[in-house]
């Protein structure tokens, strides 16, 4: 899935898979921070997968 | 393959006679050129209509599943791995189906040619032995190779005879080998753009898409009952021509044939604007091979990879 | 109706004065085969087509198009009223080089869209500010079988001027008021020489002379509904091969069904009408979900009763159909509605055959 979102253009920083625990609280802070930061790394590009406002013919 | 007809019209009849079979699933003739029907004959008179061409390119394994009756079926390479993609799947038992097997030399692609033509094809004839495809219309008459007017996944195939079969209909052509194909040369171009280029060529590769779901319903694969673009409760998917909704739809479609995809290309030949889906679906087949030494249908013995679980499947990206 | 003589050396700069007043559409080559798009600035549309992939029907009934629209803000006056979208357009447009069995096919649906009872404002608003200019059509394809569903390569029925192809310059026939603005628009006033509407004729017999294949409808009428209906020997095969995807009915200039959606974008909501067709099971299932049409067969037998008997029988216009051979070409499973027409026209019910079993 991941292989694929990134071979049509989806940045590999915006899809992260983890497996955590219940118990690994401190793993589940950690990867959250990760996710965000590497997904505000792209904040000057363009959205993917974002829908627009419907255009009026 | 012009020269199959006869032996294919043999074995039909006598499968007929014996009883073995219901019916027979081929093609007959098409009202224009480079298209036949797909077709089932039920008696000796329905058998004499067959043909087999160069221009038999869908997959006849769309047409067998959830029957109850017994079946001869033409199967080419493809066709086969995608009958087997069935047996795995519970859609079709083996003992129900007599397989006729067909060495593939390649199919005609219909695009191609036409975007070739400097007016609409009237005719098209094939000549086997040189390896030579005539086409003609108002005003023109053109003798190409048939190699250049393939479909590219023939040109990239390496399972032109079937892998299942009860019977050939003659010698096993063939096959190409890995040395001389890359199949996947196109999938790395892709890989090697930025993600911005990539965004940017699937965006222009679907540009055309009209959602007529053509690619979906002459894919073998495709047999959900409700495929997810038409739920409506919930609904995943808008219904416009919405970008994001069309690339949607085309990912996941794609997604969901990972590892059972066989690379037929019905789906490229039936689509009405020439989209090249096969973009998506190549880039699966490429990291099924590399990630789990799988190519699809190519036994009934075992499910495709993302169907089952093995403690030693690669899990790099799970951090 | 009168002739005018267009030099094709005047041609490029009598487009570029009818933008003052109109917005264009022509045939464009976009990859491999042309569509009919939007022709901006300084773009001249490409005369020397054969015909569109798709249908032109888009330029008046737009595949996706949103009808009314309405706030989702509770603060707002007219939270949830939906009204109609403010910067709908429309001004006068004009489409250039349209081939006549396509503008035919307009006069088919208008009797879906404007009726005594009710009147489709989206679709008779776009289809009354459109000027069309067609262009006889001189070399039709081998699919084409428009002489006998009631159009023609140089069928005039439904134009407003049509231009026909002379070298180095173009005959037209100016035929409505609509037609006689535009010519005037684009400073097209030379007079046609004597002979021309001879010229034309001869030019029309010779185009209809390549057309080579055709349908016969004199009995379709007369045909009982039911028989056909149970006629196992038309449906049985075409229903096989057919995979019910919606490329005949999205190619199809005469094929009108619509779904309506409703999407959500932040704080607004919108309703949009998108094309639908009737080869996909979820157009007739039922909220129930019990579907009336729930086998292929059923949909195959559907799309060929509606163009070829049930418009026939209820608007006694003749077929639904113009000849296009859209369908024909691009069917990925060779399903050819010259077979099918000519089946049903010949059905014997006391036999259950067919006299005519090709096209």
């Amino acid at each position: 899935m991941k292989n694929l979102l990134e071979h049509m253009g989806i940045e590999p920083e915006r899809l992260h898979f983890s497996w955590i625990s219940s118990a690994e609280s401190t793993k589940f802070v950690d990867v959250a921070t990760k996710v965000t930061d590497s997904a505000k790394s792209l904040e000057n590009k363009e959205k993917k997968f974002v829908k627009t406002k419907p255009k009026v013919a | 393959m012009e020269s199959y007809i006869d032996k294919i019209k043999e074995i039909s009849k006598r499968l007929l006679e014996e009883g073995k079979v219901d019916m027979v699933v081929g093609y007959r003739r098409g009202s224009v050129p480079t298209m036949h029907q797909p077709f089932f004959a039920r008696s000796k008179a329905e058998v004499d209509e067959l043909v087999w061409d160069s221009n038999c390119g869908l997959n006849l394994a769309n047409y067998i599943t959830d029957s109850q009756e017994n079946i001869g079926i033409l199967a080419t390479g493809c066709n086969s791995r995608n009958i087997a993609v069935h047996i795995v799947e519970g859609k079709v038992k083996r003992e129900q189906l007599h397989i006729i097997g067909i060495p593939c030399k390649g199919m005609i692609d219909r695009h191609k040619l036409s975007a070739m033509a400097p007016a609409p094809i009237a005719s098209i004839e094939e000549d086997e032995e040189k390896g030579k495809v005539t086409i003609s219309g108002e005003g023109f008459s053109d003798t190409l190779n048939k190699t250049e007017v393939m479909q590219e996944n023939c040109t990239l195939c390496l399972h032109r005879n079937p892998v299942i079969y009860d019977e050939l209909v003659a010698q096993e052509v063939a096959e190409q080998s890995k040395d001389e194909v890359d199949p996947h040369a196109r999938v790395k171009e892709i890989e090697a753009m930025s993600p911005e280029d990539k965004w940017a060529h699937f965006d222009d590769l679907l540009s055309d898409c009209i959602r007529c779901y053509a690619c979906r319903n002459a894919c073998p694969l495709c047999y959900c009952p409700l495929c997810f673009v038409d739920e409506s409760h919930p609904q995943w998917v808008g219904k416009s021509l919405d970008p994001t909704d069309v690339r949607t739809f085309h990912f996941l479609r794609a997604y969901h044939c990972a590892g059972r995809c066989t690379d037929c290309g019905a789906c490229v030949r039936s689509c009405p604007v020439g989209i090249n889906v096969r973009d998506f679906t190549k880039k699966l087949e490429k990291d099924c091979m590399e990630l789990f030494g799988w190519e699809a249908g190519l036994t009934t013995e075992q499910r495709p990879p993302l169907d089952t679980y093995k403690p030693d499947d690669p899990e790099e990206f799970i951090k | 109706m009168r002739v005018i003589r267009i030099d094709k050396s005047d041609w490029d700069a009598g487009v570029e004065k009818l933008r003052d007043t109109y917005r264009l559409i022509g045939p464009v080559k976009e990859k491999f085969y042309h569509t009919f798009a939007a022709l901006e600035a300084g773009q001249i549309p490409d005369m020397e087509y054969v015909n569109s992939r798709i249908s032109p029907k888009y330029a008046i009934y737009p595949q996706s198009e949103i009808i009314l629209s309405c706030s989702l803000n509770e603060d707002d006056e007219d939270y949830k009223i939906y009204h109609e979208p403010e910067d709908k357009n429309y001004e006068q447009k004009a489409v250039l080089g349209i081939r006549p069995c396509d503008a035919d096919s307009f006069e088919l649906v208008r009797v879906n869209f404007d009726t005594e009872e009710y009147k489709d404002p989206y679709w008779l608003r776009a289809y009354e500010s459109t000027t069309f200019v067609g262009l006889a059509c001189d070399s039709p394809c081998p699919t084409c079988f428009c002489t006998s569903a009631g159009s023609g390569p140089y069928s005039d029925k439904n134009l407003d001027i049509m231009l026909v192809d002379k070298q180095d310059h173009y005959l037209a026939e100016i035929i409505t008021e609509k037609g006689e603005k535009l010519a005037k628009a684009a400073g097209w006033q030379t007079e046609a020489e004597e002979g021309a509407t001879d010229a034309i004729d001869k030019s029309r017999a010779d185009a209809e002379s390549k057309i080579k294949s055709s349908v016969g409808t004199e009995n379709l009428a007369k045909q009982s509904l039911l028989d056909l209906y149970e006629a196992t020997v038309i449906w049985e095969k075409p229903a096989f091969a057919c995979i019910n995807c919606g490329t005949c009915t999205y190619a199809c200039p005469t094929c009108w069904c619509f779904d309506i959606q409703d999407e959500v974008h932040g704080k607004e909501s919108f309703r949009i009408r998108n094309w639908d067709s009737c080869m996909y099971p979820i157009f007739t299932t039922h909220a129930s979900g019990h579907n009336p049409r729930g086998t292929k067969l059923d949909r195959v037998r559907q799309r060929f009763m509606h163009k070829l008997k049930y418009y026939v029988d209820k608007y006694e216009n003749g077929i639904q159909c113009t000849g296009c051979g859209r369908c024909v070409s691009l069917c990925p499973v060779n399903i050819d509605i010259r077979g099918i027409c000519n089946m049903m026209n010949s059905y014997d019910p006391e036999s259950c055959t067919c006299e005519v079993t090709a096209s």
